[in-house]
């Protein structure tokens, strides 16, 4: 045991003199100085820390769960997902994560299940009677080595989520192929509506019409696409993110997006669809709630799956498991924690939480949120395909696609290019 | 006749343990990580030598970045230094608001630099009825709108102007208590031999500034090289990465990709190439000093 301590005490010195290191580079002088955060963690109550798009489900399972189990409560905060990186990675390097923490499905990103797993900072959760019933599809997402280790609600489809009055306005209907979708874009421009709002600014949104188009693209001809990447015989810039990527780029030049999309941020461009300045955004459903909120009339919000082809039937839908929460390995409150994620197993709490994030629920029958009628099909054809960062090898490649879109967007890089540069660090070990 | 009497050597000891214990041995300790290929997290790590810093050589993301890092730092030390001489010299003169305008210019420092950054990102909204695009409209200058932020080739630009804007009034601080320190005396028997304003400036309160510049240029030097929280919190190093540097890459190397033992290489690197960089300017800048 002292031992034990010892050695982790000697680990977070350490970290802290990499920061200290870090801090001689970043922190700035008197003018502009810096500072840190820090945080500890109280006795008798259950530490939660969550991102912001998790709030609506996360905070009510908690408010039920403490009002049906005398004796328990919680301490639950939540930060914007770039925040939540830095913070909880030094703390869980630190040895004093939370309990409950936020954790992506899969791998491919430093807060992700796969990484986090391996470094054994999650308890296993394999124990639990819900995991038993994860489908097939998405197991990869939730477990790695054959153990479970994330909850989450179920899984947030990728499309565009469009103002109906500004369809309307332009007399046309959500588009099921690419040229359909090119002819909306220009009707809806002539009637000095952008018919795209990107706000490409915000890092995650950059990546969000790739996604929405690859699955048509790529996917619907190689299912097995991620796997031929893992195994090395296949590349970005060789298949069909090539066709994506320049789909992408025409949206552009034809002046389908707002100005400007590289100084618009995610919450400019949400407000310009919810106020009907802009007739879509390529969104994922988790954030429908958003662009309601910020909506005088929320009920002309709804989602359009995002045609990537002009064949129907090749036009496959992104949906990927949302974000969700693990237990930290090194919690002292495990039993607790354990019987929260137990209880948010449960069929009735899961649909409450899948409802209150617009997902689809990750097992049973539940009613889903009307908007994502038109992605039902899709789903229960199985054209659906996980969010593509979900298996990537490392936490390097989806950043480099988020500078890579800004750079095409800003004309200074080639499709070409940009493509070798995300195959490049796909190859770089995790 | 007073006599000095040197404290014992242990007086000091446990200021030095204290020193040793929470600077000397993290730090140390620390720099060890450079050495491996440390995720950051878990107990995972391996000695991979000098893999690091090779990589760095070769790193063109840290290139671009110590690109960018330098023209950063020359734009800050020129333009903010200049700008606070300048008002400096301006305050100090006789006129009549000149504490309201001292107070004034001071202002933007004692703000966050996180709320500055977003107070400007406002500024920068790149749509033509907003910020700074509207005031440019609104005096019949419509035609110079820009993405301010969004435009690779001018978002480093748009970055140094919010880092002067906000502390150019810290350099005019330091001018000024230098100002405060040129005798007057010495400018009066100039005017009495017939100096002009330039000839008194030239050769009289140059010369007596030089601390003043030494300390300016100092401080806004390891400043720009070290600059941080306004492009994470503007521009996130973006687009694409046109705003990187050195100090963004080794927090996303770390906090980001996962790769602490990198990005302790990169800090490592960063901070020897300030500590030379601050060493030559001052000895340089105390040799003028001297001289004049």
């Amino acid at each position: 045991m002292a031992l034990d301590q010892s050695v982790s005490r000697r680990r977070l010195l350490q970290l802290i003199g990499g920061a200290s290191v870090a801090a001689t580079a970043v922190g700035t002088l008197a003018a502009c100085g810096g500072g840190g955060s820090g945080s500890s963690s109280s006795g008798g109550t259950l530490k939660v820390i969550g991102v912001g798009d998790q709030e609506a489900g996360l905070r009510k399972l908690l408010d039920t769960y403490k009002s049906s189990h005398s004796g328990f409560d919680f301490n639950l905060s939540f930060a914007p997902a770039d925040q939540v990186q830095t913070a909880l990675r030094t703390q869980l390097g630190g040895g004093n994560a939370p309990d409950v923490h936020v954790v992506y499905p899969g791998n491919g990103s430093a807060m992700s299940m796969a990484q986090l797993a391996k470094a054994g900072l999650l308890a296993d959760l394999s124990s639990q009677s819900w995991t038993q019933k994860i489908p097939d599809g998405f197991k990869g997402a939730f477990q790695s080595d054959g153990k479970t280790y994330i909850y989450s609600p179920g899984s947030s489809m990728l499309g565009a989520i469009y103002n109906k009055k500004a369809f309307a306005t332009a007399g046309v209907e959500p588009p099921t192929t690419w040229s359909e979708l090119l002819s909306v874009c220009e009707k809806l421009k002539a009637k000095g509506i952008v018919p795209i709002a990107l706000g490409a600014q915000t890092p995650w949104i950059t990546q969000l019409i790739p996604y929405a188009l690859v699955p048509g693209t790529v996917y619907a001809k190689t299912p097995d696409f991620d796997d031929k990447m893992l195994a090395g015989q296949a590349s970005f810039a060789d298949s069909g993110w090539v066709d994506a990527m320049n789909k992408y780029l025409e949206l552009q030049k034809k002046g389908f997006f707002n100005d400007n999309p590289n100084g618009t941020t995610y919450e400019q461009a949400t407000s310009m669809v919810a106020t009907g300045k802009a007739a879509m955004a390529v969104q994922v459903s988790a954030v429908l709630g958003a662009f309601r909120a910020a909506s005088q009339t929320p009920d002309d919000l709804s989602m359009f799956p995002f045609p990537a082809t002009d064949v129907a039937a090749d036009n496959w839908i992104p949906a990927g498991v949302v974000v969700g929460i693990a237990i930290s390995a090194k919690s002292k409150k495990t039993d607790q924690a354990k019987s929260f994620l137990d209880y948010c197993g449960q069929q009735e709490n899961l649909n409450t939480w899948a409802e209150a994030v617009s997902c689809v629920p990750l097992y049973g029958d539940a009613k889903v949120d009307p908007a994502l009628t038109l992605f039902l099909p899709a789903l229960k054809a199985n054209k659906a395909v996980p969010f593509m960062d979900q298996r990537w090898p490392n936490a390097e490649v989806q950043p480099t696609h988020f500078a890579v879109v800004q750079e095409l967007l800003g004309g200074k890089t080639t499709v070409d290019a940009a493509l070798k540069k995300m195959d490049e660090a796909y190859r770089k070990k995790a | 006749m007073r006599v000095r009497i040197a404290p014992p050597w242990w007086f000091a000891v446990p200021a030095i343990l204290v020193y040793a214990v929470v600077v000397l041995y993290p730090s140390i300790a620390g720099a060890g990580s450079a050495f491996t290929d440390w995720s950051g997290i878990g107990n995972a790590k391996t000695f991979v030598g000098i893999d690091n810093f090779k990589q760095l050589a070769h790193d063109s993301q840290a290139l671009g970045a110590l690109r960018n890092t330098l023209l950063l730092t020359v734009a800050i030390v020129v333009v903010q230094n200049g700008i606070g001489l300048l008002l400096a010299l301006g305050v100090h003169t006789g006129i009549k608001s000149r504490m309201a305008l001292r107070l004034v210019f001071f202002a933007p420092v004692v703000v966050s630099p996180v709320m500055v950054s977003f107070l400007w990102k406002f500024v920068y909204n790149p749509a033509p009825d907003a910020g700074l695009n509207a005031a440019l409209g609104a005096v019949g200058l419509g035609g110079l709108r820009q993405d301010w932020l969004g435009n690779p080739s001018l978002a480093l630009w748009s970055v140094a102007f919010t880092v002067i804007w906000q502390c150019a009034g810290y350099s005019m601080v330091i001018f000024l208590a230098g100002l405060e320190g040129v005798p007057a005396e010495l400018h009066e028997s100039a005017m009495v031999d017939g100096a002009g304003t330039v000839a008194r400036f030239r050769y009289i309160t140059w010369p007596l500034l030089a601390p003043a510049v030494t300390i300016n240029v100092m401080l806004s030097t390891v400043g720009g090289l070290t600059l941080f929280t306004q492009i994470i919190a503007m521009t996130n190093g973006g687009p694409g990465y046109a705003t990187d540097t050195l100090s963004t890459v080794l927090y996303k190397q770390a906090f980001v990709f996962g790769k602490f033992g990198y990005s302790t290489a990169v800090a490592l690197v960063l901070a020897i190439f300030v500590a030379a960089v601050s060493f030559l300017q001052i000895g340089y800048l105390r040799s003028r000093e001297t001289a004049a």
